[in-house]
């Protein structure tokens, strides 16, 4: 074995494609990942690292970062994990449906459930005015809970359905032959098992709770968050020293968080259960357990629809709490602006293919025994770990002032590297399916490192990298926290001119152009075909 | 065989395309607008059909936050234009010497009152605007009226206890609206006893709105029952929108010159200049004053419908020169004092 290693190593190191490969890459991230990151933790001096506990306001906002964490994770994580029980219960009436519309937040703009419920639940709310007759104020911290338990449960109910789905249908039957009742083997056998899956879900929801900025901006009114702290000393007061000791500080929690999910949870909590099982059926639940999850189902897929059909209102309703009747006249506003969609669009695309492009060759290096391995592979998750907003004030210091500053490329790279991990891992993961036997057989052959990739594996991975490019564009068209910082007049993207839009009190406009953003996501999502849903699983949100 | 080197001449191929054409080509002017977005286009797009001169806009109605943009970008500017505002957000960066003078022969021509325009040519004042005291009635009549509560008339009734969580304003770290108001504060009562009266009014704000027209949007939905606002941006929706808006113009008011101002090295200074001139025409003005209900600074253009004339109200005085020294100091300390 480690013969063939050494072998392998210096086969590789007589090999200039798989070298240039190398060299490429790791400039790629050290440029892309590191660099910035290491200047928005050097930007500002020791002082100003010193001057955090003596204002006031960013204590403030440390605090009630920390406290929505703990609310909206306990929700959302509960909410998910009921739904995720309930989708993976094959005498579960609805599930694929439940399953389906439980995924939807995952594919609009992050402020999208924050606009939607101001619409629909704020004074002038269709639901909340217009049906119930109530004065309900929105704004502030129960809002901004409401909001973000609805946005978040799905990523905690794809991370614990996919725990529950790889639990062994005979493991509950044999308690039940051991005489256990239905809700013994449950508790003491389903839930046990599930119990890394919650752990795991509730770190990933964390993370994207505390680096959440397009509902917060939104919803959260006079309740400062660290999310838009930062971008609010940045925009408001040009104060880009202020706005790095910020999101340094989020940085905090979030590594903590996904060093813990990454190493803990993931590595060694997941393998409790192993083997398929044969396809044999979970036994049925008992029927008032199996009444009480449609119900629950039900009413909080109502809530995710309501987002949907909030935002669709909006876009033909004339004045929005005031003036009910049907209008075209938003449209023709949102059209006016149609060619944001597209530079959203072209910087989706070169966001995807990079990530894409840079995830496999990446994932293919990192498979093999070259130099920098560990490095590698560390600089390819680490984007993971930082929260979007971060991410912007990190390539705001890098490159404001080199060529690159103000153009699409800026913003497509930032996008392209913060979603590094998704096709980084996915590609991974397929590579480790993949028999060593072909390669071997190539090389044999006379294929060097570079011929390898295209001739053997790209073939191969083709589905996973498809699959990166579309996680990433869908991600990229309706990013904020990034593009907040970094769109420029020529970059204008839809989702900054749409919060615009919002905060110029132009509501109907910025719903007909939701609306087109979301059609221009969907048709993405229906042209790949594929189950990107399974992709989306612990990526960054905000 | 050869599947794989082709998918990924493919890639690279769609890697280039975007590249390409996310390029933005020919020589544009690029706009950074704190008026609201649909002023901003109207006017653009008159702009455009006259000179052929194609615009890119950054469209963020707070003049702090454009300000503090064409701050950051000083050593690769990116803007040609830094249009809306109050002139008090383009003098700090004339000092800094981030623009460049120009005098419009547009504005000479049309005899504009030389206090509205910088006479090293900096910045030209093109419409004014004052700070009014805003009420929606139809909440104020069912909640408030019923208890016996008077409706506010005066700067000092806003810190009465009965608008306890009622009461929104735009921020003063990020809008030109907020900043004049803690101004007039100032020279109203004195900076110590301004602040006192900010730390009172905090008691009863429920939200500072990073955007100016973010405070319209809460006030015109019920969010809130009184807020402080440009009274144009009120008016507006109570004429556009039929909002159930009142509009007060108290004594002691702040107000505005909403100026127009070039970047010095910014990418199309022929454009830009170009632009200056057209916003010392005619059209531009009154689109402001039909939209956005903002008064005209040339003699010739109808004041906005529903609006008093400019000079029956009553304001501070405001010294201009005390504003802008002390606006980094005052935001400063309103973010330590208040905090929100």
């Amino acid at each position: 074995m480690a013969v063939l290693r050494w072998q392998e190593v210096r086969r590789q190191a007589a090999d200039p494609g798989l070298l240039l490969m190398l060299l490429g890459t790791a400039v790629a991230l050290g440029a892309f990942v590191l660099y910035p990151a290491l200047r928005v933790l050097t930007y500002p001096t020791l002082r100003d690292y010193l001057g955090i506990p003596h204002s006031l306001r960013w204590l403030q906002a440390a605090r009630n970062s920390l406290i929505m964490m703990v609310l909206s994770t306990a929700t959302a994580t509960g909410v998910g994990l009921i739904f995720a029980f309930a989708v993976t219960r094959e005498d579960m009436p609805g599930r694929r449906l439940f399953r389906t519309l439980a995924l939807l937040p995952l594919f609009a703009p992050p402020f999208m459930v924050a606009f939607a419920y101001i619409l629909l639940f704020g004074r002038q709310g269709l639901i909340t005015r217009g049906l119930l007759g109530l004065d309900v104020n929105i704004f502030g911290w129960p809002g901004l809970w409401l909001v973000q338990t609805v946005a978040f449960f799905p990523l905690a109910m794809l991370i614990i359905a996919g725990v529950l789905e790889s639990i062994a249908p005979s493991l509950e039957q044999a308690a039940r032959n051991l005489g256990a009742d239905e809700w013994a083997a449950l508790r003491s056998v389903t839930l046990a098992l599930a119990r890394p899956g919650v752990a795991g879900a509730m770190l990933v929801v964390a993370i994207s709770v505390l680096a959440d900025f397009g509902n917060a901006v939104l919803i959260a009114g006079g309740f400062p968050l660290l999310a838009t702290e930062a971008w609010f000393r940045m925009e408001g007061m040009g104060d880009l020293t202020g706005a790095a000791v910020v999101v340094a500080m989020l940085l905090v929690p979030t590594t903590a968080l996904f060093f813990l999910e990454r190493y803990w949870v993931s590595r060694r909590l997941y393998v409790t259960v192993t083997g398929r099982g044969t396809r044999l059926d979970r036994p049925p639940l008992p029927a008032p357990l199996r009444a009480a999850l449609v119900a629950v189902c039900a009413l909080v897929s109502l809530l995710v629809v309501l987002v949907y059909l909030g935002v669709v209102a909006g876009a033909f309703t004339a004045v929005w709490g005031r003036d009910w009747s049907l209008t075209f006249d938003h449209w023709h506003l949102a059209w006016e602006r149609a060619g944001t969609l597209l530079t959203s669009l072209k910087i989706g695309a070169l966001a995807g293919a990079i990530t894409a492009v840079v995830g496999v060759v990446a994932a293919f290096l990192t498979s093999r025994a070259v130099p920098l391995r560990r490095a590698l592979d560390f600089l390819a998750v680490l984007p993971g770990a930082m929260p979007g907003v971060f991410v912007g004030v990190g390539f705001v210091l890098a490159f404001n002032r080199t060529p690159l500053g103000g153009t699409p490329w800026l913003v497509a790279l930032a996008l392209a590297f913060w979603h590094l991990p998704m096709g980084y891992q996915a590609a991974a993961a397929r590579l480790r399916q993949i028999e060593r036997a072909i390669e071997e057989a190539a090389m044999n052959l006379g294929a060097g490192g570079v011929r390898v990739l295209l001739d053997v594996y790209v073939p191969l991975l083709l589905r996973g990298l498809v699959e990166a490019f579309a996680v990433s564009f869908i991600r990229a068209v309706t990013n904020v926290s990034i593009v907040v910082f970094l769109v420029a007049p020529g970059t204008m993207v839809a989702t900054f001119v749409i919060l615009g839009l919002i905060q110029s009190n132009t509501w109907g406009a910025a719903a007909a152009l939701t609306t087109m953003l979301l059609a221009v996501t969907f048709a993405a999502v229906g042209l790949t075909g594929l189950a990107v849903g399974r992709a989306l699983r612990g990526q960054p949100v905000g | 065989m050869r599947r794989g080197a082709a998918l990924l001449a493919v890639i690279l191929g769609v890697l280039t395309l975007a590249g390409t054409a996310a390029t933005a080509p020919a020589p544009r002017l690029v706009v950074y607008s704190a008026l609201p977005d649909l002023e901003t286009s109207l006017i653009h797009r008159e702009f455009t059909r006259r000179t052929g001169i194609q615009v890119d806009a950054l469209v963020v109605p707070a003049a702090g936050t454009l300000q503090a943009r064409i701050r950051t970008e000083k050593d690769r500017p990116r803007a040609d234009v830094f249009v809306g505002g109050s002139r008090d957000f383009h003098i700090p960066l004339a000092r800094e010497g981030l623009l460049l003078p120009y005098r419009s022969p547009v504005a000479a021509q049309a005899k504009i009152n030389p206090a509205y325009l910088d006479p090293d040519g900096y910045w030209h004042g093109w419409y004014l605007g004052a700070l009014a005291i805003i009420v929606n009635t139809e909440r104020f009549e069912r909640e408030l009226a019923p208890r016996g509560v008077r409706k506010p008339a005066t700067w000092d009734d806003l810190i009465r206890p009965e608008f306890r969580g009622h009461f929104v304003m735009p921020s003063p770290v990020t809008t030109g609206g907020g900043y004049i108001f803690v101004a007039a504060q100032i020279f109203r009562l004195g900076e110590e006893r301004a602040w006192a009266y900010l730390r009172a009014l905090n008691a009863n704000a429920s939200q500072y709105t990073p955007t100016a027209p973010g405070t319209i949007t809460l006030l015109e939905r019920g969010e809130a029952i009184v807020g402080m606002m440009w009274a144009h941006e009120a008016i507006g929706a109570r004429v556009l929108r039929a909002a159930p808006l009142e509009v007060t113009v108290p004594p002691d008011t702040g107000y505005e010159v909403g100026a127009v101002s070039i970047v010095k090295g910014g990418p199309n200074p022929e454009g830009a200049k170009a632009y200056v001139d057209f916003l010392m025409t005619r059209v531009p003005q009154d689109i402001n004053a039909r939209y956005g209900f903002r008064y005209p600074v040339r003699a010739d253009v109808p004041v906005p419908m529903g609006a008093t004339p400019f000079e029956q109200l009553k304001f501070v005085a405001y010294d201009l020169d005390w504003a802008i020294q002390n606006q980094a100091r005052v935001r400063e300390r309103w973010t330590r004092e208040i905090g929100r």
